[in-house]
């Protein structure tokens, strides 16, 4: 008896925090370690960086980008007036909801919410966040049919932005387009990006197509780029149409259907 | 066009149920003609919904004659060409799908069960598709191969869609006009 409190004398306190240690453990492991995160956190705070600062310094510097497009933006304008090519200024655009899609399987159009009464003209240039879109093709009081780009009829003269060569792009009924190169040998590479050409007279240069997926340079008779557009067309629900400076490419525009 | 059709039913009816009839014959076109350019979530397969004008066709021509059914696919095709560019004109292909389901026995499909005409929209919702994609390649603005690379997806995403969406049409149509019928023909 004298030995077992002699025993618990001697170790009763190391028991006593062997059993305390035990617990503890035990808790953190049932909560996960949630204590121990927290203390995570808390320890390491001094290394994090402050966030709200680094966003302000994001938004700083996106604004600054922002002001040199909007600044290099007017600059090509005032060039591009100089050299006399039709020029969309985004002031025009009509923003519109996309009202309907093609009515048969064959045709890519969609049919938009606004017409002549707000001056969208047949050839009016439509456009969405990503890039072109299509182009109208009629017009009614209050409605737009747009012939997408990626229909097989559409046709637009394109080039790669990087090397400026140039090509024709046709549809494919997907979100893949392809483009025929007019060079036997054009320099391009996969993710180059894709615009209108300056030698397009349906739509403005300079804009936004894709980029280039995949390449089939030996194809005849022309090398062929696949080209994935910008713009994801079948999940748009608002467009914009601008009308400025292709009140002229009415009369060049082959509308897919002969007049009546 | 839809009120040519009218004339063309022989149904001896009092004016005021062939005035209701002709207003539920032009609804109901016009409807499915509006709802071609729907693209409904689940309603659509990569893109392609179901052709509710050949599914209203089909139902229109499943019990009446042949030149009947050849004046509805006319009227539905000329509908089909105002919604989208009328080249290749849309009404070859409907006006064979009037004449065919015209044409069909009506005596074997006297029970007629809703498979059987759920049947037919498949075969002539893919006939359609073919036709137009012969028509496309004799115009030759298109790629050959692109066409017919095309058309067995989308005949077959057409002709499933449409199928299964038969009846939304089918069961209120056919049984107006099976009333219709009950009273005009009341042996």
């Amino acid at each position: 008896m004298s030995f077992l409190s002699r025993w618990w004398g001697q170790y009763r306190s190391i028991l006593f925090l062997g059993v305390l240690g035990l617990g503890a453990a035990w808790t953190v492991r049932q909560t996960q370690g949630e204590l121990l995160a927290e203390l995570h956190r808390v320890m390491t705070l001094p290394f994090q960086g402050n966030p709200e600062k680094q966003q302000q310094l994001v938004a700083a510097k996106t604004w600054e980008q922002q002001q040199t497009i909007v600044d290099l933006k007017a600059q090509n304008q005032a060039l591009k007036k100089l050299l006399e090519q039709p020029v969309i200024k985004k002031k025009d655009a009509i923003a519109t909801p996309i009202i309907g899609r093609a009515a048969d399987h064959w045709w890519q159009q969609m049919l938009v919410g606004h017409g002549a009464n707000v001056g969208i003209v047949e050839g009016s240039v439509v456009q969405a966040p990503g890039g072109l879109v299509g182009r109208v093709t009629q017009v009614t009081a209050n409605t737009s049919q747009v012939l997408l780009i990626t229909d097989p009829k559409s046709r637009l003269g394109v080039t790669v932005s990087r090397s400026r060569d140039m090509g024709i792009l046709r549809g494919q009924s997907s979100k893949f387009v392809i483009m025929d190169f007019f060079e036997k040998d054009p320099n391009v590479r996969v993710g180059d990006s894709v615009v209108t050409s300056s030698l397009s007279r349906l739509f403005p240069a300079g804009l936004a197509i894709g980029t280039v997926k995949s390449l089939k340079l030996k194809q005849t008779p022309k090398p062929q780029a696949i080209v994935e557009l910008s713009v994801p067309i079948d999940k748009l629900e608002w467009v914009s149409v601008s009308s400025d400076g292709q009140k002229t490419a009415k009369n060049n525009a082959p509308s897919p259907s002969p007049p009546p | 066009m839809v009120r040519k059709r009218r004339k063309t039913t022989p149904l001896p009816l009092p004016l005021p149920l062939n005035l209701v009839n002709g207003l539920v014959i032009i609804l109901s076109a016009t409807f499915c003609t509006l709802a071609l350019t729907l693209r409904l979530p689940g309603m659509n397969l990569d893109g392609i919904g179901p052709h509710w004008l050949l599914v209203w066709l089909v139902v229109w021509s499943i019990k009446r004659d042949l030149l009947q059914g050849v004046v509805g696919g006319i009227a539905v095709g000329l509908l089909q060409d105002s919604l989208t560019a009328p080249h290749p004109s849309h009404v070859i292909g409907l006006v064979v799908v009037g004449l065919i389901t015209g044409r069909i026995d009506k005596k074997r499909l006297v029970a007629e069960e809703f498979v059987s005409v759920a049947l037919i929209v498949f075969c002539m919702a893919a006939l359609v598709e073919v036709i137009m994609a012969l028509q496309l390649s004799w115009m030759g603005d298109w790629p050959f191969q692109d066409i017919w690379q095309r058309l067995p997806q989308t005949a077959l995403s057409s002709a499933i869609l449409s199928s299964l969406w038969t009846p939304v049409v089918y069961y209120p149509l056919n049984h107006w006009w099976d009333r219709l019928r009950a009273i005009s023909q009341p042996d």
